[in-house]
């Protein structure tokens, strides 16, 4: 039952005079053949369908009244391919419309069909040991993932509200927005005309490391809540109406927020009052006031009026003058031999992002463009021809949805592999090399690693757009990731050299992983390094130099410093990352969770429920019967 | 590197959709930027197909879809942004506080101004090669940048922001000119100069002015009409003056070191960043630093009850 690597058997012996010998330390095992098929029915029948209206739209009036038709002018003066032409945009509206409504339909077909055999409910799954509970809720996700990526980055994000809804795994109501964001998929509950900004992060499911637990609670959010960009709120947390988030305001598990027009911020997040709004938010007090009493301002005169008034009120207007500023940026007075150790020390984190957009990397891509392309023409006519050139073929249209996917597959595994040949040949005149280098052009290491940079780009950037998005993977291993598949890295940014990774390592959605920093005018490359079963997590910056050693977690929205070395078996929390308690397995749960009002500190008690089949119960044991042995 | 999964529509135009009737314009603007695509499609088709020889319509066909999207990119700008100057002629976009609520006017023309930009910003953000379609889209709708500055990695509003040379917003930032809180809509100029580093994961707030040679560190905070002096390092939440930046400078490739006492560095952090502890633990936490020294106390050693209630008030 339990798959384990020989080398990790030998680990767990040697672990085994640690006194928890009993503790079970199972690896989730993910189902991967279910997963397959059911995007292969969601897949299917999305794209068949408006593949059909397509290709017989195309192949018919378009083909035979506007390609066929030799004249410039008389395109537009014959009607029927004038129309042809004007319809043919709508088509392709329409065939999209179809395809998200189908992937709609299907997911919550099979979304119903799951909730039936293992209904979702709130409390804790172990994720150590194998459950059925544990699947089901796997399934989900991965089910949730595709519809739900069409929708919010699609053409159409305003019908992400209805695609949730009507799988059921969203209760969101009317009026409300969600940006885009790396959760917020199932098991929340939005009352109406809310606001929720970019990467705003409403975490029903946690994990405590790898083999820790899920927390699975519903989120509940009042209405007219809204939080600016990149909150974070835990599971099981309850925002009641009218409460407000100023951006970076973030929650652990468990919290109420009391709402009634309060403010909310920090890291995490209190009540802030009135003086600290206002200079925080650079308002008036009328302007508060004015959100207090919106119902006052809903009439449209008023309002008018309001304006005329405030218009005519001008403020004079700051003008930056960057010249005069510029020459004493630190005068004369600097002397560089006299600088602290401190005054250079890398005691922040910065970004990795390049530095510079080059056009000129655009005459690399044509050709790899050009020749993954070559590939994909060339089985599109043997697939097309007998459509082509008889009349109608069922089969043509049978196969397209598969044909699509694996012609997708193709041209990126064609990119991957031209770029990997580029890159080999960039290696082999200038290798990659740690160390401190200035970023200025001129500098051969910096310009060799942008170079780097920017072609790895192309087929990560593919494969992460393409339907399965965790396949980059392969792309990061061809890079020069050194990574096995059991680690998911499809939801990061993340450079794609000098990181190595052990086993299953779980890095959490938007974290960003960097062995390159951009400071000031130096670029700093130093290798990463996490051990096996180290867990990462949501949002959080780790910097160039850093060592997680083995089965250590670092919470949500922390950072690291430049070459930090992390404890094995610690949790890690905070800017930068401290230990903050010991990382535990999940048979030392405890019965009760602490519920906290944010606003006044208060804390309560509650239990809660551990979802797992009857018959895995006994695995489970009371925390005192452990403490007396 | 590139944009996760989850994230990737990139340039930050807002969802938010005042009245259901913006969409006729979206699809407007879908439409008439199809048409061109497809009249050059049909040059193609005229010239190159053949259906006994092949081989030339095949072989340059991936050429032909790469300008045919390319070819999207900037009929959807065009057309878009003549859209915008109607629309911004009917009603000028400007700074203030706003309301979040349908009456009121400004709030309603920022959402149809976003709902416009959105077809031009997102395929130019699907494009493989990041950065420069979507720098000629901010530089079309009314963000001053270079072309060579690196934008993409982050959110970034696409009307009142301006950019100085040389400046790299990092991965997941977050540079807004327009917030929503509560039922406030705050829209600000925000002005960033030349050589300006942004940490990734840092929001910087509208109304933000940062000058020459600052950085801010990754996940931190600027507050609305906040001025960040030149020359310095900026971190916390909100940012705060952490040291003067030297990092400008000439020559210093071997001096650059890292961190030798981490815990003064904490400490350091503790001040500037917003406290995230409960002031009830205090006392828990002396008696963790002590537990810590104590080498022999192992993992799963249940004798030390202390651990268990510290552990209680921290649900992370």
């Amino acid at each position: 039952m339990v798959k384990m690597s020989e080398e990790e058997k030998e680990s767990e012996l040697s672990d085994s005079d640690d006194s928890n010998n009993e503790v079970i330390k199972e690896e989730v095992s993910l189902q991967f053949h279910l997963y397959i098929i059911i995007f292969a029915i969601i897949y299917y029948i999305s794209w068949v369908i408006p593949g059909f209206v397509f290709w017989l739209y195309f192949f018919f009036p378009f083909r035979l009244f506007f390609l066929e038709n030799i004249g410039f002018i008389s395109l537009f003066t014959n009607l029927s391919s004038l129309i042809t032409l004007l319809i043919m945009p709508l088509v392709i509206i329409g065939c999209y419309l179809i395809h998200i409504l189908l992937i709609g339909l299907t997911t919550r077909l099979i979304w119903g069909i799951t909730e039936r055999i293992s209904p979702s409910k709130s409390g804790i799954i172990p994720r150590n040991i194998r459950s059925r509970v544990a699947n089901y809720y796997h399934i989900r996700s991965f089910m949730i993932k595709y519809g739900k990526n069409t929708f919010t980055k699609g053409i159409f994000p305003w019908l992400s509200n209805w695609f949730f809804n009507f799988v059921r795994s969203n209760k969101i109501g009317k009026g409300t927005t969600l940006e885009e964001s790396v959760v917020n998929d199932k098991f929340i509950e939005v009352g109406r005309n809310c606001y929720l900004g970019v990467n705003t992060v409403l975490a029903s499911h946690l994990i405590q490391g790898i083999f820790g637990n899920i927390s699975y609670f519903k989120i509940k959010v009042g209405n007219n809540v809204t939080a600016a960009t990149m909150g974070g709120i835990g599971a099981g947390s309850e925002i009641n109406d009218n409460s407000f988030l100023l951006p970076f305001a973030a929650t652990p598990k468990h919290s109420i927020i009391k709402g009634n027009n309060s403010y909310y911020f920090g890291l995490p997040m209190r009540r802030i009052f009135r003086k600290k709004i206002m200079n925080y938010l650079d308002l008036t007090p009328k302007d508060l006031e004015m959100n207090e009493n919106i119902d006052g301002y809903k009439d449209k005169k008023l309002l008018k009026q309001l304006k005329e008034k405030e218009t005519s009120v001008d403020k004079p207007e700051e003008i930056f003058n960057n010249k005069q500023m510029l020459g004493d940026v630190h005068g004369n007075e600097i002397d560089l031999d006299n600088l602290k150790k401190e005054d250079l020390a890398i005691d922040f984190t910065t970004s990795s992002a390049i530095s510079r957009v080059n056009v000129k990397f655009l005459i690399v891509y044509l050709p790899i463009f050009w020749l993954s392309g070559l590939i994909v023409t060339i089985i599109w006519y043997w697939y097309s021809r007998a459509q082509v050139s008889s009349n109608f073929q069922w089969s043509f249209f049978f196969f397209f949805p598969f044909v699509l996917f694996g012609l997708l597959y193709i041209f990126i595994a064609g990119c991957l592999l031209f770029s990997k040949l580029f890159l080999i040949l960039i290696n082999l005149i200038h290798k990659p090399k740690e160390g401190v280098f200035k970023a200025e052009i001129g500098d051969t290491n910096y310009e060799f690693w942008m170079m780097r940079t920017e072609l790895k780009k192309i087929a990560l950037w593919l494969f992460r757009n393409s339907p399965f998005p965790w396949t980059d993977a392969l792309a990061f291993k061809q890079l020069g990731i050194n990574m096995d598949f059991s680690s998911h890295l499809a939801d990061t940014w993340c450079d794609s050299e000098f990181i190595k990774f052990g086993r299953k390592v779980l890095v959490g959605q938007g974290a960003t992983i960097m062995s390159s920093m951009v400071i000031g005018k130096y670029l700093l490359i130093k290798k990463v390094f996490f051990d096996d079963y180290v867990m990462v997590g949501g949002h959080t910056t780790i910097a160039p130099g850093t060592i997680i050693e083995k089965e250590s977690v670092i919470g949500a929205i922390s950072s690291t410093t430049f070459d930090q070395v992390l404890k094995p078996g610690w949790i890690y929390f905070g800017i930068p990352a401290r230990e903050l308690k010991e990382n535990k397995y999940a048979e030392e749960r405890r019965d009760v969770i602490i519920k906290r009002q944010v606003a006044e500190d208060k804390k309560f008690e509650m239990t809660y429920e551990v979802n797992i089949d009857e018959d895995k119960k006994k695995l489970l044991k009371p925390k005192k019967e452990l403490k007396q042995k | 590197m590139s944009v996760p999964n989850t994230m990737r529509v990139g340039p930050f135009t807002s969802t938010v959709l005042v009245k259901k009737r913006y969409i006729t314009f979206y699809i407007f603007l879908i439409w008439i930027s199809v048409i061109p695509i497809l009249l050059e499609f049909w040059v193609y088709w005229r010239f190159l197909w053949h259906p006994i020889r092949p081989v030339h319509f095949y072989t340059f066909l991936p050429l032909l879809a790469f300008l045919m999207y390319i070819t999207l990119v900037f009929s959807s700008i065009l057309f878009a942004k003549i859209l915008l100057i109607i629309i911004n002629a009917i009603h000028k976009p400007r700074e203030g506080v706003f309301l979040r609520i349908p009456a009121d006017r400004d709030y309603r023309y920022w959402s149809l101004r976003n709902t416009i930009k959105r077809w031009p910003i997102w395929l130019a953000h699907r494009f493989p090669f990041p950065g420069f379609l979507d720098n000629v889209c901010f530089k079309t709708f009314g963000v001053k940048t270079k072309i060579s500055n690196s934008l993409f990695e982050g959110w970034v509003d696409t009307e009142f922001i301006t950019f100085g040379k040389d400046v790299v917003v990092g991965q997941g930032a977050i540079v807004q000119s327009a917030v929503i809180i509560g039922n406030l809509l705050i829209i600000r100029k925000t002005v960033i100069e030349d050589e300006v580093r942004i940490g990734s994961h840092a929001i910087i707030m509208p109304g933000t002015h940062i000058e020459h040679n600052c950085i801010l560190a990754a996940n931190s905070v600027t507050t609305v009409g906040q001025v960040l002096e030149r020359g310095y390092v900026y971190a916390g939440i909100p940012a705060k003056k952490f040291k003067r930046n030297y990092f400008f400078e000439d020559g210093l490739e071997d001096k650059i070191g890292h961190v030798e006492d981490v815990e003064a560095l904490r400490e350091k952090y503790e001040q500037i960043y917003t406290k995230r502890y409960d002031k009830l633990k205090l006392k828990e936490r002396r008696e963790l630093k002590r537990e810590k020294k104590e080498e022999e106390k192992k993992r799963f050693d249940y004798a030390a009850d202390e651990w268990e209630e510290f552990d209680d008030g921290f649900n992370i």
